[in-house]
């Protein structure tokens, strides 16, 4: 099965501890990145717009919160998968069912970090949009505020999933 | 946050009477930022409580799953175990979210960017009172330059 490829050798050589290490890292940092991006998008909007109109500042806040949860998902997942790690005796470290924890482990960490990067992104323009538009008419607030949630909400999925997935990341047993 | 002309514009000060309204600025400016260094200290107040619970929160749910400090979580499996904390961390980020924007929303929407309506009618008579004692010496100039 892994003798004639080259490739698909190299690749089930490489220890599962790698993927699983560089999938928390991707769950925690990717997902900041995308909080970080929509922070700074959203602030400097707010900011800007608080100039003429103090008033705004209080509620378009809530589009700040928004994108901090997004960290905070990456952080919760990041914290979770590293207890599914665990360590196998030698004689086990290639064997399928730990290559299995180890990737999902790996592909749990990329759902999460993509998922809440995109959210964190999607999260950070529509509330930029929402200080400029509440500083004009405070009526729309509300109304962008249903779609701020409906954005937000990608991030969620992408956080159901990865803890589901990272759920069933079982290493083989001690006794080998 | 920094209009200090504000007040002169909502009293239709002319120009001729911007010279004279100058000396109410000092007043007003302070009132202004007392009122809104208040308003924004409220907001500040909620949102650092706001954050400071969204972090502590699912820390503090993952670490009793996981330190088995949570009652009846010693039984869970493994996978079960996952399940239930990461959801329920992910919960009360959202019950924070939630409540942050419940309480955010229920804010008064006008409270600061209105002056003392007393300080208010003192300056407006003070600015008539000056505009009828500035006319007389306008029409004096006017003589002399015809």
């Amino acid at each position: 099965m892994a003798g004639s490829s080259s490739w698909s050798r190299a690749l089930m050589q490489i220890s599962p501890y790698t993927f699983a290490s560089i999938g928390i890292a991707i769950s925690i940092g990717v997902s900041v990145l995308g909080a970080a991006w929509g922070i700074y998008i959203t602030g400097s909007s707010l900011i800007g717009a608080a100039i003429k109109a103090p008033r705004i500042t209080s509620k378009n806040l809530i589009s700040v919160i928004f994108c901090e949860a997004v960290a905070i998902y990456g952080v919760i997942v990041a914290i979770i998968l590293q207890t599914k790690l665990e360590s196998v005796p030698d004689s086990q470290i290639y064997a399928p069912e730990s290559l299995r924890a180890g990737y999902a482990i790996f592909a749990s960490g990329i759902i999460v970090g993509f998922a809440n990067l995109v959210c964190g992104l999607c999260v950070g323009i529509i509330g930029s949009s929402c200080a400029l538009s509440d500083a004009q008419n405070s009526t729309l607030f509300v109304k962008i505020l249903v779609i701020e949630i409906f954005g937000s909400a990608l991030g969620l999925f992408g956080v159901i999933v990865g803890i589901i997935m990272s759920s069933q990341a079982t290493w083989p047993a001690k006794t080998a | 946050m920094r209009q200090p002309y504000f007040p002169l514009l909502l009293l239709n000060v002319s120009q001729s009477d911007q010279f004279l309204s100058r000396t109410f600025l000092s007043d007003t400016s302070i009132l202004f930022h007392c009122s809104q260094i208040e308003a924004m200290a409220g907001v500040m107040q909620k949102f650092i409580l706001a954050s400071m619970i969204m972090w502590v929160a699912p820390m503090a749910i993952l670490y009793g799953f996981n330190h088995h400090i949570i009652p009846g979580s010693g039984q869970l499996s493994s996978s079960s175990q996952t399940l239930l904390s990461g959801f329920l961390a992910v919960i009360s980020v959202n019950l924070v979210i939630v409540f942050y924007i419940i309480m955010a929303m229920k804010e008064p929407a006008n409270r600061e960017s209105q002056p003392d309506p007393a300080f208010l009618a003192e300056a407006k008579a003070s600015i008539n009172q000056s505009a009828t004692t500035t006319s007389n010496p306008d029409a004096q100039s006017r003589d002399k330059v015809e």
